[in-house]
């Protein structure tokens, strides 16, 4: 009676212990192929500006582009590239009348270090000038790029810009 | 009294039990939440580790090459069927993408070099078409056209890549690289930007060298 007791208290500490464990332990952290784990780009800030209604306004875009990728800037050097663009649809109230890049960093692959490629990294900023009629806009913007690392690209992609514009 | 102690020591172990467990708990959720942070702020194209290499290694590997019918530049449909017997390199690429430019000038080496064995490699643009709108979509065959034509390639180029891509495990990452054996079978993959080294070593495994 007495080892009948013992062995239970064994079988359930036993048992309160493997449910304890945490269940990760159980499960590996394998990937099944090569992804990319984020957004290659993404919009920072600001998320909300209020503007002078009807008056074009300058406003400083930040997006950052994910560490060990690049993507390339405004202007590549070789038209076969994709540029960075930045673009309002039509229909959302405000427009976009002009839209300044940053100069694109020189970058080069290790595999072909004479050709200079024209990137993005980190951080950019875009000045986008804008003009809003007086209310409130939820503007959904959009960034088109076209990232890659040092050994592979991929596809072209377009990103949400979403903004609250107030004209007053 | 016997019977007390083993009792007290019995809840002394579960209460400590717990107490690991839910630091383990912690423990783990912190680490996760610190990976789950990391892969968001970086956004790293990560490989495969269960190759043991680093390497991506494609479920197919092993497997027989899905069946596709492509067009190439010229209207023809070219399928990997007709292929069969040879060793095929089938190679997706796209004209925006700078690392595919740097393999092709060794693929085309490896090709002329390797052909008389009985190896050919298709290159399978995976460019986006129009295809509901004419204009657009002569004018980005015509792109591709133009591409191929600036990198000397002597091997069928192929379009419409994106209609295969399923098949193939999809094409988020360029270029991709599949290795075809004389029987039609998988033998290596490649994705990324490698050297022309890893390239012959794995023409040679599929010709069976």
């Amino acid at each position: 009676m007495y080892m009948a007791g013992k062995r239970n208290w064994v079988s359930v500490a036993a048992t309160l212990l493997v449910l304890a464990m945490p269940s990760g332990w159980a499960q590996s952290d394998t990937m099944s192929h090569s992804i990319l784990a984020g957004s290659a780009v993404e919009f920072q800030y600001p998320e909300q500006i209020t503007v002078p209604a009807g008056k074009t306004t300058t406003v400083a875009l930040h997006f950052r582009v994910a560490q060990g990728l690049h993507i390339n800037s405004h202007t590549p050097r070789d038209q076969y590239l994709i540029p960075t663009a930045f673009s309002i649809p039509d229909g959302t109230g405000v427009q976009l009348s002009d839209a300044v890049y940053p100069p694109g960093k020189d970058f080069t692959l290790p595999a072909a270090p004479a050709d200079k490629l024209s990137v993005y990294t980190d951080e950019f900023v875009i000045q986008a000038k804008i003009v809003a009629p007086a209310g409130n806009h939820l503007v959904q913007a959009k960034l088109h790029f076209q990232a890659c690392n040092n050994a592979m690209c991929m596809p072209p992609k377009t990103i949400p810009v979403a903004i609250d514009v107030i004209g007053k | 009294m016997k019977r007390n102690t083993i009792v007290l020591g019995a809840v002394l172990f579960i209460l400590s039990t717990f107490a690991w467990a839910g630091w383990a708990n912690y423990e783990y959720r912190k680490q996760a939440a610190e990976r789950l942070l990391a892969s968001v702020a970086k956004g790293e194209l990560v490989v495969d580790a269960s190759s043991g290499d680093g390497k991506y290694v494609s479920p197919l590997t092993g497997k027989p090459a899905p069946a596709f019918a492509l067009e190439d530049l010229t209207g023809k449909k070219v399928s990997l069927a007709d292929y069969k017997g040879k060793a095929v390199l089938v190679n997706f690429w796209a004209t925006w993408c700078a690392p595919c430019k740097i393999e092709t000038p060794w693929l085309v080496e490896l090709r002329n070099q390797y052909s008389a064995q009985g190896f050919e490699v298709l290159g399978i643009s995976a460019d986006d078409l129009d295809k509901d709108d004419v204009k657009k979509l002569a004018d980005e065959k015509k792109e591709i056209g133009r591409t191929a034509d600036q990198l000397h390639i002597p091997y069928p180029v192929l379009i419409d890549g994106g209609s295969i891509d399923t098949a193939y495990g999809g094409l988020d990452e360029l270029p991709m690289s599949f290795y075809v054996d004389r029987n039609g079978t998988v033998v290596a993959t490649q994705m990324g930007l490698s050297s022309k080294d890893e390239m012959e070593a794995n023409i040679k495994k599929a010709l069976g060298n």
